[in-house]
């Protein structure tokens, strides 16, 4: 994106001011999403999400692996995200290092919880297979395909869309495994646990540009905030994890009234992203 | 292991001189100059074109990268060897000389690979030149074939790729009917590489009918005189606003200037 002139980012911060964005949005309008799922066929399972320009793919791989020893009967997940040069030419080689770790590091928060594994939006006892020895691990993987602008919320959006569309085969454990050894565990092809994702959260994120916040902002919108705060709500509408980035300084009483805002948005992206990924699960079986 | 059973049919069901299904998209990456998603069966990969622009520092180590899904770093051997092998092949069909002192950036993007990924790739990126608008002698499209069970196989897919036999990647321009890329894989008794090679040759021609198909459905068809013309976007027009205008003939890459 190349620089704006002053034209140009007054046009933008008076739109937001008068609430008319320069595509025509509201304040707190998303832009239109559309949900794809299974586009990976390799991986467990996968989805891709688009929200305006900006695209991005979150794909789901399960292996097996030891369970931790501090918390033998829970299953592991880990969360990458890559930014691929097509969607910045800046983001060759290591450019997009520094952004790819800062928003692995968001979705972390947003998604698993504390160190000691409590409040994990994803139910990690439900991927063990036998305690203390044999657990699943789920390497969450996000790319980011074109950049436009609210990267997190699309991240987001994909990795829940991927785990609704993720099948962990059903492992059984041979009869008669010994203590010490390694037990065998057969993985069968055909029989799938399907995941349960009513408890994974979605991530608003508001920017405040002005006196405003917007929510979904597109890369020249990102450009002139002063401050963005990224909240992930759930579907009981608790708080799951909070990101603030930027600079400049907020009123306590502001980020409060964010909070709430953010609470109110995120009910209409829940149905909205609920809607489009039974939509891409349907379009999916028939295909 | 039997690669072509006796009934003369691969592992996935396919004959010997058979490509996998190809599916093409154009403009895939919205922000991109010119951007396409090239699938082969199962090997998926994007690429996305920046530029003509100017160049901003004084040497810029690679213009082109490739990305693979599983975790390995970038930067390493194969993917430089790719990127080297790519560079080569698009720097000979890029009419470069009509764009002094200007940079463009190709970047491709595997998402899943299953074999035939330098042909896929190389295919994507003509694609997303020709999404930008770029003037080229000529599309490139690429192919493998290899041989296995003293049979000659068109496109192998990841496990016939695996096997051991040899592996020839052709790069072709298909209108001028000239070879840009040939690389080959462990060894081949020389009549033997002639069939291999004429095999991957045709496959390249039948893709490049296919992709023909995708960039004209894609965009307007004009009738200039007797040359069919595409209409470029109105990204390429933008990019392009500070030199020229220009159309390029589909059948004979006839290039008309229609403004300076």
């Amino acid at each position: 994106m190349l620089g704006l002139s002053l034209g140009e980012k007054q046009f933008i911060k008076g739109g937001i001011a008068q609430d008319l964005r320069s595509d025509g949005r509201k304040r707190l309008t998303y832009r239109p999403i559309s949900v794809e799922t299974g586009i990976i066929p390799q991986a467990s399972g996968s989805a891709r999400v688009r929200m305006g320009a900006t695209e991005v793919i979150a794909s789901v791989k399960a292996e097996l692996g030891r369970p931790s020893p501090l918390q033998p009967d829970k299953g592991k997940v880990a969360i990458y995200v890559d930014c691929s040069p097509t969607a910045e030419p800046t983001f060759e080689g290591r450019g997009g290092e520094e952004l790819s770790t800062e928003l692995s590091v968001a979705l972390q928060r947003c998604l698993l919880g504390g160190k000691s594994g409590a409040g994990a939006a994803i139910d990690l006892s439900s991927l063990v297979v036998i305690e203390g020895k044999i657990c699943w691990d789920l390497y969450i993987d996000g790319l980011v395909v074109s950049s436009d602008g609210n990267l997190l919320d699309a991240l987001g959006a994909a990795i829940k869309a991927a785990l609704s569309n993720t099948g962990i085969p059903r492992a059984n454990v041979a009869s008669g495994a010994s203590g010490d050894g390694q037990p065998e565990v057969d993985i069968s092809d055909e029989e799938f646990l399907q995941f349960d994702t009513s408890g994974v959260p979605v991530i608003v994120t508001l920017t405040k540009v002005g006196k405003h916040y917007i929510v979904d902002a597109t890369a020249e919108e990102e450009s002139q905030m002063s401050s963005a705060v990224s909240i992930s709500v759930n579907r009981q509408g608790h708080i799951c994890g909070l990101t603030k980035r930027g600079g400049a300084g907020l009123d306590p009483s502001i980020i409060l009234d964010m909070i709430s805002v953010a609470k109110h948005v995120s009910e209409q992206l829940i149905n909205k992203l609920d809607s489009e990924i039974a939509a891409a699960e349907a379009d999916e079986e028939e295909s | 292991m039997e690669f072509v059973n006796p009934e003369g049919l691969r592992l996935d069901g396919r004959r010997p001189t058979e490509l996998r299904q190809i599916r093409a998209e154009l403009g895939a990456v919205a922000k991109a100059d010119g951007s396409a998603v090239f699938e082969m069966g199962n090997t998926k990969v994007i690429a996305a074109v920046y530029g003509p622009r100017e160049v901003r520092f004084e040497y810029s180590m690679a213009n082109f990268s490739t990305g693979d899904r599983m975790r390995r770093p970038k930067g390493d051997r194969r993917s430089t060897e790719i990127s080297l092998v790519l560079r080569q092949t698009m720097e000979a069909c890029i009419m470069t000389h009509l764009m002094p002192r200007s940079q463009i950036d190709i970047f491709v993007q595997v998402l899943q690979a299953d074999g035939g990924t330098r042909s896929a790739c190389i295919n994507a990126a003509s694609l997303a030149l020709a999404d930008a608008g770029i003037p080229m002698r000529d599309l490139v499209t690429s192919c493998s074939a290899g041989y296995l069970n003293s049979t000659p196989l068109l496109d192998l897919n990841y496990v016939e790729d695996s096997a051991g036999g040899a592996d020839v990647t052709v790069g072709i321009f298909p209108k001028l009917d000239k070879v840009t890329l040939l690389q080959m894989d462990a060894k081949l008794p020389l009549d033997i590489f002639e069939n291999v090679m004429q095999l991957a040759t045709e496959g390249c021609k039948a893709i490049a009918t296919e992709l023909r198909e995708v960039s004209n459905l894609m965009k307007e068809i004009n009738i200039v005189g007797e040359h069919k013309a595409i209409g470029i976007s109105a990204r390429g027009i933008k990019s392009y606003a500070r030199w020229f205008r220009l159309q390029l003939c589909p059948d004979c890459c006839y290039t008309q200037f229609l403004s300076p």
